[in-house]
């Protein structure tokens, strides 16, 4: 267990070390984004922007460039924003994260807990009406795209409905800290869990009745039919169990990839400053250091939560735990 | 300037261009009677922040206007709407200074009395430690401003021991400061108005305070800025006002800037009574619907600026100066206004100078009747002049930045190439990329879309910065004249103008004027039209004034 930690240890270091110098890469080859004179300002003198090539340190090679920039983000910790100077980025990144934890764990506990709904019900009603209809209304929300439905969302709760009993207590976009108030977090995060969840619900749902359905033809359920278990018993302890295993693993790919920024267009569209708007308009400005930091971040989110999940997997399936 | 252009900020919408057209004839409104207004928080709101808190170095339209009511320079430009805010009125000086020695030395006495917001006194001393923060901390027009101050040249070379020897001279017990410039200028005052002449506290870090907000003089302060959330403003208590003209009590308590979210939702929040003001342009599909449900809460006024269309000189085939003067003739400014919006939103011009500017004279060469205004493309003559030159079938790329106007203008340049013959394609990048990409000669941009914002008021900042042989870096990300033209005759006339004008102002400006002429007589660039600003306020904010140089005048308003 140890070694199998430790190797998976070893492999995220690698993973990140290898991004972390793509990144960095790919930031010098790009044509018009010399840091110096995006530094120095528009119209600046030739002198001004040597001088600020030369106190930033461009002036180096472009591998002690790197080892300075690692150096300062992960053991001095006083790595700084090219754009807004002064702006740490470490803790910047650290005061974004709770906004984007609370807003995609929110919503993984709705999209697993109504995936799962969806999937088990349409798979016990295959082909009548219940299940058409949920399958239907899950092709649709996969094909919404989540901006789109954000937009809308707040189209009627915020403008045209906003006046009306129905949606008068939904308060303006922003997010307000769980320390603050509980209540008013969980208000001002109901329609953005919601409408990151909605597309989750759908293809969650989908890919999970087509599993049980699958899995139906298995001997092993044949063999517990046989046995006289109750049809309930079998669909939930014995198809779903097993149809369950790939949606954790998306799920754990999902959830890292979230977490780690990917819920941008739900950030931007409710007002919500995560992690995922942070990258997204350092990348609009060409901000190295908080494009470093933030691939950075995202990597290690996916990487941490495929381990967890690969854990998970092995807790639900005991074929796994035999080697 | 740095205009702040997000994507999508401006669409096409025949509608909201004949709606706005109605509007245009609309003045500031006053919401109430002039009375006790005093009080209240102010809310605005932007999609982002715009990076440092430093005055000395922060370089953008969206903070200046701040700086407005947050630091003092020894002149500012007065703070009222309409044509008087182009003025230059003494503000931490008591009176506007003695200037002798041939234009070239500036004598101010400071006022007294005067305290930052952290309760020290504002001496000479603190400016003469200001000045030489300017160079110090590597500001941005440290290299085009402030290089004609005496000793500015070693403090270019060498920033951090910048001392302006015999620049600057203080007497501390007399209060005076003179500055000594090496040439006559001009236009020193104006850019002694800009907030990167502000004065700070002498202690002051003398490197990038980023966003630690530095204390200043004016009727505000920064109580808190996170770049990535929000800024709170709270009156200054050491503030007391010493000149309506150049630093007005503010009416408001407090001013919460918020960050974050979209153009949409901050028009939502506006109309909800949750915002008063955005600093983003509304969405031109909202806009269409506001200008009839909430016509009185929209205010336009016109900007000190251009979108222009660039042409490389020293390219093919823009090194022909007949296909230059070509493409001039065959764009409809018409159909290019429409692209932003309509008439309501932007006007079309066929020079550089904008309209009121000064310098500015009607005149327009290419157009089928040339004369002081544009009225149609003259696509015969295009097709002529493109037949001599003998360039048909040159493949032309179009650069613009990924936002839906200049896009639009992009597609529209490429069908009227491909109709003079030109092998044509468009190429969208970023908005922040492209504005330095476009600058640099090794990337060889043949044609590209851009925007200008005038620092302050006089044509050398468009003329001599945008063309002159000055602002031409081959090689440099940094190379504003993106033309890449450099004519000695035109230059010498451009530094002649300059230098008139320490003298005669009004001679100068006629100068400027034919200089505009010959600059569009080369045919650099394609103007396009002069934009119009949009500010969207909540119902209970009043006094609305428009200042050309800082927009909207923040503390002049009152929500109560």
């Amino acid at each position: 267990m140890l070694a199998a930690m430790l190797s998976r240890l070893a492999r995220m270091v690698v993973v990140m070390l290898g991004i972390s110098i793509l990144t960095f890469l790919i930031f010098f080859a790009t044509p018009g984004a010399d840091p110096a004179a995006r530094i120095a300002g528009r119209n600046a003198a030739p002198e001004t922007v040597a001088a600020v090539r030369h106190d930033f340190g461009l002036d180096q090679p472009i591998w002690v460039q790197y080892g300075a920039m690692m150096r300062k983000m992960f053991i001095t910790g006083d790595l700084t924003s090219f754009v807004n100077r002064g702006e740490k980025i470490v803790p910047t990144l650290r005061a974004a994260a709770p906004v984007t934890l609370s807003l995609v764990a929110g919503a993984a506990v709705l999209w697993m807990a109504l995936g799962a709904l969806t999937g088990i019900l349409a798979a016990a009603t295959r082909g009548r009406w219940p299940d058409k209809m949920l399958m239907g209304l899950s092709m649709m929300a996969v094909a919404m795209p989540v901006f789109w439905v954000g937009e809308m969302v707040n189209l009627i709760t915020q403008s045209r409905l906003h006046n009306t009993w129905a949606f008068s207590w939904v308060p303006p976009l922003g997010y307000v800290p769980f320390t603050e108030s509980p209540l008013r977090w969980a208000l001002a995060l109901v329609f953005p869990w919601l409408t990151l969840a909605f597309l989750y619900i759908g293809l969650y749902g989908r890919m999970l009745r087509t599993g049980i359905i699958e899995t139906y033809q298995e001997d092993y359920i044949r063999t517990a039919r046989a046995k006289g278990l109750t049809a309930r018993r079998v669909l939930l302890k014995h198809a779903t169990r097993s149809a369950i295993i790939p949606v954790v693993i998306m799920f754990g790919m999902d959830f890292g990839v979230l977490v780690g920024g990917a819920a941008v267009l739900t950030e931007v569209v409710f007002g919500l400053n995560g992690v995922g708007r942070l990258t997204y308009q350092a990348l609009k400005v060409l901000d190295l250091p908080m494009i470093m930091a933030s691939v950075l971040y995202a990597s290690f989110f996916v990487v941490l939560a495929n381990a967890i999940v690969d854990l998970l997997c092995i807790l639900i399936d005991p074929r796994m735990r035999r080697k | 300037m740095i205009p702040k252009l997000s994507p999508e900020r401006v669409a096409r919408r025949a509608a909201t261009a004949l709606a706005l057209a109605a509007l245009a004839g609309f003045g500031p409104t006053l919401a109430q009677a002039e009375g006790d207004h005093r009080g209240g928080t102010l809310r605005l709101v932007s999609v982002s922040s715009q990076g440092t808190l430093d005055p000395h170095i922060n370089y953008t339209s969206q903070f200046w206007q701040l700086y407005a009511f947050l630091y003092d320079g020894l002149v500012g430009f007065k703070k009222v709407g309409g044509a008087d805010s182009k003025e230059v009125v003494p503000d931490l000086a008591e009176a506007m200074p003695v200037i002798s020695n041939d234009g070239k030395t500036y004598t101010f006495t400071l006022r007294k009395g005067i305290k930052f917001s952290d309760g020290s006194d504002m001496t000479a001393t603190d400016v003469l430690a200001s000045f030489q923060r300017i160079f110090k901390v590597l500001g941005p027009t440290a290299g085009t401003f402030y290089n004609g101050i005496v000793g500015a040249d070693t403090c270019l070379a060498e920033p951090a021991g910048c001392t302006l020897d015999g620049g600057v001279i203080i007497d501390e017990a007399a209060g005076t400061v003179t500055i000594n410039l090496t040439a006559a200028d001009p236009e020193f005052l104006f850019k002694l108005s800009a907030p990167h002449a502000s004065i700070l506290p002498s202690e002051t870090t003398p490197k990038d305070n980023g966003n630690e907000p530095i204390p200043g003089t004016g009727a505000y302060m920064v109580k808190s800025y996170d770049a990535n959330n929000s800024m709170v403003i709270v009156r200054n208590p050491a503030f007391k006002e010493w000149s309506k003209d150049a630093q007005p009590d503010g009416y408001v308590d407090e001013i919460d800037y918020t960050f974050g979210g979209t153009e949409e939702a901050a028009v939502n929040a506006i109309m909800n009574g949750q915002a008063d003001w955005m600093f983003d342009t509304p969405p031109a599909d909202r806009l269409a619907e506001l200008s009839t449900t909430a016509p009185d809460q929209i205010h336009l006024s016109p900007l000190a600026a251009w979108w222009y269309a660039p042409m490389n000189v020293n390219l093919a085939p823009f090194d022909d100066v007949r296909v230059r003067q070509a493409l001039n003739y065959a764009i409809d400014r018409d159909a290019l206004v429409s692209l932003f919006g309509g008439p309501a939103l932007a006007q079309p011009v066929c020079q550089v100078l904008p309209p009121e500017f000064p310098g500015h004279e009607d005149q327009c060469i290419y157009t089928q009747d040339p004369g002081t205004s544009w009225s149609a493309p003259d696509m015969e003559k295009a097709q002529a002049l493109v037949d001599e030159s003998g360039t048909k079938g040159a493949k032309i790329t179009v650069v613009t930045e990924d936002n839906a106007a200049s896009r639009g203008i992009g597609t529209y340049l490429q069908s009227v190439l491909s109709d003079l013959g030109y092998d044509a394609a468009v190429q969208t990048i970023s908005g922040d990329i492209q504005f330095t990409y476009i600058q640099n000669t090794n990337n060889k941009v043949q044609l590209s879309i851009s925007q200008w914002y005038a620092d302050y008021p006089a044509a050398s900042n468009f003329l001599n910065v945008l063309f002159g042989c000055d602002s031409f870096h081959p090689g440099s990300d940094a190379s504003i004249n993106i033309s890449g033209m450099c004519d000695q005759e035109i230059d010498a006339r451009m530094k002649a103008a300059i230098a008139l004008g320490a003298t005669d102002q009004a001679a100068a400006d006629k100068d400027w004027a034919k200089i505009d002429a010959a600059v569009m007589e080369k045919s650099p660039a394609l103007p396009l039209f002069t934009p119009q600003q949009v500010d969207l306020l909540s119902t209970r904010v009043g006094n609305y004034q428009f200042s050309s140089l800082h927009h909207w005048l923040i503390a002049n308003a009152w929500v109560q």
